[in-house]
Parts: C-alpha cells; sequence; structure tokens
C-alpha cells in the first residue's frame, strides 16, 4: 500500500484551485436555475485567496495546511457554502495533525469525517439533493480501496465516477436544504451545482494520476473540459 | 449618503481603534482579529463571557467587554459574521481554567461560525460552551436565522453572565444564569426608518415616509407587517402586547424593561415609549423594579426603538444589581 505524501495533497489543493476558479461563472449559472447564482463565485472568491496566498500557508504537516485552508475557506468563501466546505476542511486537518503523510484509510476516514462534521453543520443528509450525496458514495468508494488494493489512484478515479452519477440520480430530487430548497419543486430537474463541483475536481484529480475519464453527466464534461 | 466614514473598507477596524484608543486603562485591542479583551488579561479562576458578532449594532458586543460584563468580543464587518479564526482566537485569548461561555445571537452566520472555532478550541484541550439567545418574539424564523432572533435582550444575558462569573460561579451555573435570562426576557423592535451599511451606501430596506416596520430585525429584516406611522401610545400598545404576552408575563410578576433606540431615535422619543410601557406594565399588574433606557443594541443610524421585558427573580436581579464597566459609559 502507497502512503499519500504531504506534497501529493498540496497538489490536490493547487488543482482543486484551478478546477473552482476555471469554473467560477459556470459553477454560478447552475446555481442560478434554482437558487441564488452566487455558488460559483462564492467558491472561487476564497479558492483564489487560497492560490493567492500559496506560500503564506503553513506546510510543517499536513494538518496545519488544512487547518489554514479551513480558515481561509470559511472566510472568503460567502454564504453557507463557507462554513460547510471549511467543515470538512478542518474535519481532515484535525485527523492530520503532525502528519506528512497518510494511507489511503486514513483519507477515507478524513472524508468520513468530514461529512459528519457537513451534516451537523448545515442538518443535510442523503437525498436532500447537497454536496453529501457526492461525498458519501466517494467515501464508499475510498473504504473499498483501503481495505482492498490500497491503489489510491484507482480510489480517485472510481469515486469521481461516483460523484458523477450522483450528479444525474438526484437531478430529480426536490432540494431540501440550501436556497435551492426556498423554491421546492423548481429545483427539480436541475443538477445541483454543489455535486457537479466534487465531481469536476474528482475528475481532475484523477487526470493528475494521468487517468482521464470521461464523464456521465453533461454538466461534468462540461466543466472538465 | 452622509457619514462619517473614510474608506468603507476600513470602517470597522477605525471605529474599533477608536474605542481602543478611548478606553486604554480598560481594553486591549487586536487589530488582526478584530478583537478586544478585558485590560490585564483574563483572570484564570474566574469563567469568561465571549461574545462576537457583526458591527452595526453598537454598543453591543465590543463595547460591552469590561469588569462584570464580558471578557472579550470580536467584531465581523457590517452586519457580517466574524471570521472563524477570529472567533477562535477569540475563545483562546479569553482562555480559563474555569471554563469560556460563548454567548450568540441565534443568527445562522453566527452560529456556524462559533461553532466551528467552539469545535476547534474544544480539540484544543479548552474547555468552551455557547449558549443561544433568542428574545426576538417578532417572527419564528427570519432571513438569516433558523428560530428566534437574538436582539436586544442579549444584554440581560451578558450582564446577568458576566455578574455571576464575577461572582466566581461555576460554568454550569453561569451557563443555567444564561438560560434563566434568555427563557424570561422577550423583545420587539419598530423601525420608522431603514438604515444604510456604510459598504453599500443605500438603504438595505425602503420605507414609505409614512410608514413603519413592526417587528423589525437589527439588520433590517422584515418584521410581522408594515402599516402607517401611528401615534407614539398606539406603537407602545402594540410592542408591549406582543412582547407581554408571549411568554407569557403574569399579573405580580417583578421585571425589568428596557427601551432600546435602534441607532437614530433621540433619546427623548425613547422616554415617550418608556413612559407609555410603564404604565402599561403597572396596568397589567407587574412591578416594574429596573428600567433600562438607552441604546444597547442598535441598527446602525435606523430611527426606531425595541421594548424588552425581563422578568426578574432575586437573584436575577442581584445579578443586574451587580456593578459593571464598559467602553459604553456616560459619566
Amino acid at each position: 500500500m502507497t502512503d499519500i505524501s504531504q506534497e501529493r495533497i498540496e497538489r490536490a489543493i493547487r488543482t482543486t484551485c484551478a478546477t473552482v476558479l476555471r469554473n467560477e461563472h459556470y459553477f454560478s449559472d447552475l446555481d442560478g436555475l434554482a437558487g441564488d447564482g452566487d455558488f460559483g463565485t462564492s467558491l472561487a472568491t476564497g479558492f483564489r485567496v487560497i492560490d493567492k496566498e500559496w506560500d503564506e500557508i503553513p506546510k510543517t504537516d499536513i494538518g496545519a495546511m488544512l487547518l489554514k485552508i479551513s480558515m481561509l475557506v470559511s472566510k472568503h468563501v460567502g454564504g453557507s457554502s463557507g462554513p460547510i466546505w471549511g467543515t470538512g476542511f478542518m474535519k481532515a486537518a484535525m485527523l492530520t495533525r503532525g502528519k506528512t503523510s497518510i494511507t489511503l484509510q486514513e483519507l477515507a476516514d478524513m472524508l468520513g469525517s468530514a461529512i459528519e462534521g457537513i451534516q451537523a453543520r448545515g442538518g443535510a443528509k442523503l437525498g436532500d439533493k447537497t454536496l453529501l450525496d457526492a461525498l458519501i458514495p466517494v467515501h464508499e468508494k475510498l473504504k473499498e480501496h483501503a481495505a482492498g488494493d490500497g491503489d489510491v489512484c484507482a480510489a480517485l478515479c472510481e469515486a469521481a465516477a461516483a460523484a458523477d452519477s450522483a450528479v444525474d440520480e438526484t437531478r430529480n430530487l426536490v432540494a431540501h436544504r440550501g436556497r435551492a430548497s426556498q423554491v421546492g419543486e423548481r429545483s427539480a430537474n436541475t443538477p445541483d451545482p454543489g455535486i457537479v463541483a466534487i465531481a469536476t475536481i474528482l475528475h481532475d484529480w484523477c487526470k493528475d494520476c494521468g487517468l482521464a475519464q470521461t464523464p456521465n453527466a453533461a454538466e461534468v464534461a462540461k466543466a472538465t473540459a | 449618503m452622509k457619514k462619517f466614514v473614510n474608506d468603507p473598507a476600513q470602517f470597522v477596524p477605525e471605529f474599533m481603534k477608536g474605542i481602543a484608543l478611548a478606553n486604554p486603562g480598560l481594553l486591549d485591542f487586536n487589530a488582526e482579529f478584530q478583537m478586544v479583551t478585558r485590560k490585564g488579561g483574563v483572570d484564570k479562576s474566574k469563567v469568561s463571557i465571549v461574545q462576537g458578532s457583526g458591527s452595526g449594532h453598537e454598543p453591543a458586543h465590543v463595547m460591552a467587554v469590561g469588569p462584570g460584563m464580558l471578557t472579550g468580543a470580536c467584531q465581523g464587518a457590517v452586519f457580517a459574521a466574524p471570521p472563524v479564526d477570529a472567533c477562535y482566537e477569540t475563545i483562546k485569548a479569553c482562555n480559563s481554567d474555569a471554563g469560556v461561555l460563548v454567548l450568540v445571537n441565534n443568527y445562522q452566520g453566527d452560529r456556524m461560525a462559533w461553532d466551528m472555532a467552539t469545535e476547534l478550541a474544544t480539540a484544543e484541550g479548552i474547555n468552551v460552551r455557547q449558549f443561544w439567545i433568542n428574545d426576538d418574539v417578532a417572527v419564528e424564523d427570519s432571513l438569516y436565522t433558523v428560530g428566534r432572533r437574538g436582539v436586544a435582550g442579549n444584554f440581560f444575558v451578558i450582564k446577568a453572565c458576566g455578574a455571576a462569573a464575577e461572582q466566581g460561579k461555576s460554568l454550569d451555573e453561569v451557563e443555567a444564569i444564561a438560560k434563566k435570562v434568555n427563557d424570561n426576557v422577550r423583545t420587539m423592535g419598530v423601525a420608522l426608518t431603514s438604515c444604510i451599511p456604510p459598504a453599500k451606501g443605500t438603504p438595505i430596506f425602503d420605507l414609505g415616509e409614512d410608514e413603519i416596520e413592526v417587528g423589525v430585525g437589527i439588520h433590517g429584516e422584515p418584521g410581522r407587517r408594515r402599516e402607517k406611522i401611528q401615534p407614539a401610545d398606539q406603537i407602545t400598545e402594540e410592542l408591549f402586547e406582543a412582547v407581554a404576552s408571549d411568554i407569557p408575563f403574569n399579573s405580580g410578576d417583578r421585571v425589568a424593561i428596557m427601551v432600546n433606540g435602534l441607532g437614530g431615535t433621540p433619546i427623548t422619543e425613547l422616554y415617550v415609549i418608556y413612559a407609555k410601557a410603564h404604565e402599561l406594565a403597572e396596568k397589567a399588574g407587574f412591578t416594574v423594579v429596573r428600567n433600562y433606557v438607552g441604546e444597547y443594541c442598535t441598527s446602525l443610524e435606523m430611527a426606531g426603538a425595541s421594548l424588552t421585558i425581563l422578568r426578574l427573580d432575586d437573584e436575577l436581579e442581584a445579578l443586574l444589581d451587580a456593578p459593571a464597566e464598559t467602553a459604553a459609559r456616560i459619566f
């Protein structure tokens, strides 16, 4: 089983910044279909700060780095996405204090803890048409591979496919949380931009492994292009 | 817009600097986290009381720091929750062996920021708890809340908890006092005009020349209804009825009454409201043992007022009587 180095996690964060900044307007357009149309801009505002202040973010260990990122995301990502995404990073940071490499099992545990934190913070559950509908199946894939072959890239690429499938699987659901919930039935037949964002980020991580896949959901295909 | 503002982005740091410079013997100011703490550091043998919320409500929050009141507070931008790192640093700066109690007004942004900060501080081994204040009877849910909003009743929670902490009460006891105050305090406000956040430069809501917003929130959020301006006594009756019927208060109750200015109403008008509120309280069989007329929780320059009634018992009365010193002094 290969360990995941801090350097690799740093690269994943840089990739995430690129993904979010590239899709700033597209994610907002998707949000505009049922929400208030600011998701892409909110997310990009935070990740632009991370990108700009990258050299100042502490790199002593993975936990210190992720904690700083959590603070920047909470502070600069607008609306409820800031505390929600910030909580995810915070939970991951708490499990990686003092570590400079992690196992795939530890990565799965970080995501598991992030999911619990996000659920507690925002009160959403599976099927509420939020980013949790992507993160929960992704967590399953990471656990499977951690218990099995331990192949990090294979795990990430299957996780990307699982998040991607969540876009279409939740498309017809009515949102129960976040701004989209306020339009009720109107949120059906629209993709959730948070789920699209998670799937896109994972597809880009998979590309970093040299294993680019063709997305299923039309929105993810557009966002990864 | 005519305001005493240089750069709207610097409005909060600039007024905080002014408060710090005006109170050198009382406050320490940390510009990076827009945080003030009591001069001379934390008494580790006593529970620390902490708060932090958006700016624009002064003297609420930062100006309520001092002996017998808050131990420390941090400010967000105007009407925006403080960032998580500021909340976390405030808890750390106020860390005490007796524990830290964070008094959070019930708004989603504030709650999420303090939730995260509390979780981080707990992981660091700090004994910290949160208590949510929600005294506004106007609406059940609002633009920024699930559940009722925390407004001027916040003052009484701070005052009672600050006094209890000063007396050396434990974290459990101070938390129980917060709950007792919150369970027995009710508020409703009314706006005659909107307010203008400096960075926005325009009123946050439109109110006709002859209209008032009954049940307004301290960020200009909608209340119960909009109606035509009426004589002060009628408006006061409406507020009194809404507040007094809520718990409900009962004949024979000993109460404190607060008439709080929202920022743009002269104190004389607040006393016009107080006169009627006092009369209505006596008519309802309440004994008014303390009163508070002035600005405690504002909404920038909004003209308007809120009425708060707090039911007292011997314990709360003694806590309100205890000495306290803050930057919001009048002498």
